[in-house]
């Protein structure tokens, strides 16, 4: 799939074209080069703030290869999530440049098999590892995830020997609503009929923006602004102007899973919405400003986060309801990989909450890393596009 | 029903079909084993069935795209195509092929509302049933002749073939009849199919299509379990190329 004109000016214009893990490693490595620290993370529960007013730069760990499933199958169980034995090959075959960058690595208790993985990398870098509520909703849960998030600030300034203080977290605080408010204008183009912004593009901002502070980014996203303004005006688009708009939800996705967005575009699609923490999912909500308390607004933030390790995590219903209502999809495809059986499970849940609500047909892709079943995923898709009554 | 003429092409991981559209009715209709050059085997029917436009469905659909003209659709669109046409009412089909099971729900007036595959392995599928008809040490007509004879059952736990297989030969080693193990397998498979058709909703009239539907004792076990007919087709293997030809004759 492609723009309906050539020579499309791309919206982050360096030298890093198609290769958007480069585009951060290397800007992590320049933050490095000027003596900041890295904490190497592995999911969006991390709190970025936190880590930026400590001084410490937040580098997201490698976990989308095939290639380094093999290695890690020798220790852990074959039918295990690929994310999580990607990430832990990355790491025995010391392969992932983010974690050879990093001083320390921080994870939460998501999913069991994370939290067990976790237990396994201890020896190789100094490892925090916050106990995340899973009933959000609760009033303890925000009291507990205040008092993880103030250990958190403990282990920082202990390990780098840093203060972090109040005024610093909020300026972090304020730069994040900066920083979220103008993703998600430039997720806006995505919205558009047919779209001015492609997956691919949108992909690789929420890339840079997790990596990034929103001083450096600032600029970059606002030339992106500006080049999808003028893409708008002079009838850009991306995608058959006819084709079923689709909104994919599911597990993160990136690297070798990214085949379930291609296959998607392949069988006729356009991919107008990415409701996945390596999409737009962490820049959909704002941290309260000037609360007086800006761990309690933390917490509060990153508790608003949908993730199925969350029960009974209404809020990916309500978070889908506002993305429905915005990108207006034809249909919803939900990749789960493989053992994620907390997606898995809540895939019944989307299912119906999308028939009854919305009368969208959602179809649930089970999926690994490898290729082999690119065609059978192929059919799937085709048979679903073929059922639009459109 | 359409006059023009179409050419639909099911090409799946055991058969080729073949089925030529025209005048209403069906002119003709050929299936061929599929060998490790499915091109080829296609290419010779296409010769055989002549002009007109040629829309292919099955795993190996894409091998033809852009072949002399050729489209192709999804098997789902092509067994729901082919099944109204055969069966008007029919709100739900099972086909078991090969190498795969689907399950389709269709509206009122025919359109796919939702749809249930499983693919990524042979259990409870065509491939599987030979498997265990081979671990029995029969034919497949004698494995499904013997499962129909069976007084009683011995059930089956393991639907993944390699640890049914094993499960299978030490039944046989316990001394257990092959009949009633004959028997088992074949509700174990009935079984999956049934649960696939409840993740779509169960609503008559059911039909079921592909090569499996001509195992009368397996048609049996479904009947059974759902507690429900099924409707088969006079020829169950040629529903997709059927409803290839159709889309086709409709489109030219
Ligand atoms: S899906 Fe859940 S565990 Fe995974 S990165 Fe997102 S929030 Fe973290
Ligand atoms: S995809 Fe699922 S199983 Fe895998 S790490 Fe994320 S939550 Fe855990």
């Amino acid at each position: 799939m492609e723009f309906n004109q050539s020579h499309v000016a791309p919206l982050i214009d360096d030298e890093f074209q198609g290769q958007a893990s480069k585009r951060v490693l290397s800007y992590i490595q320049g933050k490095r080069r000027q003596g900041m620290p890295v904490a190497g993370l592995y999911c969006v529960y991390a709190p970025m703030e936190l880590i930026r007013a400590a001084g410490v730069v937040p580098a997201g760990l490698c976990s989308f290869a095939n290639k380094t499933i093999p290695p890690a199958e020798a220790v852990l169980p074959a039918n295990l999530c690929p994310l999580i034995k990607s990430s832990y090959g990355f790491i025995v075959t010391d392969s992932c440049p983010f974690f050879a960058l990093a001083d320390v690595v921080i994870a939460e208790t998501t999913c069991d098999g994370k939290k067990k993985m976790f237990e396994l990398i201890t020896g190789y870098k100094p490892l925090f590892v916050m106990d995340l509520p899973q009933l959000p909703d609760q009033e303890e849960a925000c009291r507990n995830w205040t008092a993880m998030i103030r250990n958190l600030g403990g282990f920082l300034e202990k390990t780098f020997e840093r203060r972090i203080s109040e005024a610093r977290l909020e300026e972090e605080i304020q730069a994040t609503n900066v920083k979220n408010n103008l993703m998600n204008r430039l997720f806006g183009y995505a919205a558009a009929t047919p779209p001015v912004l492609s997956w691919n593009e949108a992909y690789e901002l929420g890339l840079l923006a997790q990596a990034a502070s929103t001083e450096d980014l600032q600029p970059v996203l606002e030339h992106a602004l500006e080049t999808l303004e003028q893409r708008k005006v002079s009838g850009v688009h991306y995608g058959k102007p006819r084709a079923p708009r689709v909104l994919v939800t599911g597990c993160p996705l990136g690297g070798d899973s990214l085949k379930a967005y291609r296959i998607i575009e392949e069988a006729g699609g356009v991919i107008v919405a990415l409701d996945a923490c390596t999409g737009m999912k962490p820049f959909k909500h704002f941290i309260e400003e000037g609360s007086g308390d800006p761990l309690a607004a933390l917490a509060a933030y990153y508790l608003k986060i949908p993730c199925s390790c969350m029960t009974p995590n209404q809020k990916r219903l309500d978070d889908l309801d506002a993305l429905i209502e915005r990108f207006r999809p034809d249909a919803v495809v939900d990749v789960v990989l493989h053992a994620c059986h907390a997606y898995n499970v809540e895939s019944y849940k989307i299912m119906n909450h999308l028939k009854e609500r919305h009368r969208l047909p959602l179809l649930k892709i089970e999926t690994d890393y490898s290729n082999g079943d690119v065609e059978q995923i192929r059919t799937r898709v085709e048979a679903l596009f073929d059922s639009l009554d459109r | 029903m359409t006059a023009a003429r179409g050419i639909g092409l099911d090409i799946g991981s055991r058969t080729v079909k073949c089925l030529v559209w025209g005048h209403g009715r069906i002119l003709s209709a050929r299936k061929e084993i599929n060998t490790h050059d499915p091109l080829a085997v296609c290419a010779d029917m296409l010769a055989e069935a002549g002009h007109g436009l040629t829309i292919a469905t099955g795993y190996g659909r894409r091998l033809l795209s852009g072949y002399h003209g050729c489209e192709t659709v999804s098997e789902i669109k092509a067994f729901a195509r082919g099944t109204k046409a055969l069966q008007p009412s029919c709100r739900t089909v099972l086909d078991i092929g090969g190498q795969d099971t689907k399950g389709i729900a269709l509206g009122e007036r025919g359109a796919i509302e939702k749809f249930q595959m499983n693919d990524k392995c042979a259990a409870g599928t065509g491939r599987f049933l030979e498997i265990m008809a081979t671990a029995l040490g029969l034919s497949l007509d004698d494995f499904i002749r013997e499962a129909g004879s069976a007084e009683q059952a011995e059930a089956i736990n393991s639907m993944c073939t390699v640890f049914a297989e094993s499960e299978v030969i030490s039944m046989i080693s316990r001394g257990l009849p092959r009949s009633a193990i004959a028997l088992g397998i074949h509700q174990a498979v009935a079984r999956r199919a049934v649960s696939l058709l409840e993740q779509v909703g169960i609503r008559e009239p059911i039909v079921f299509a592909g090569g499996v539907a001509l195992n009368p004792c397996l048609a049996r076990e479904i009947e059974k379990q759902l507690g429900k007919p099924l409707v088969i087709p006079g020829d169950p293997q040629m529903v997709g190329a059927l409803g290839c030809a159709l889309l086709a004759a409709e489109k030219s």
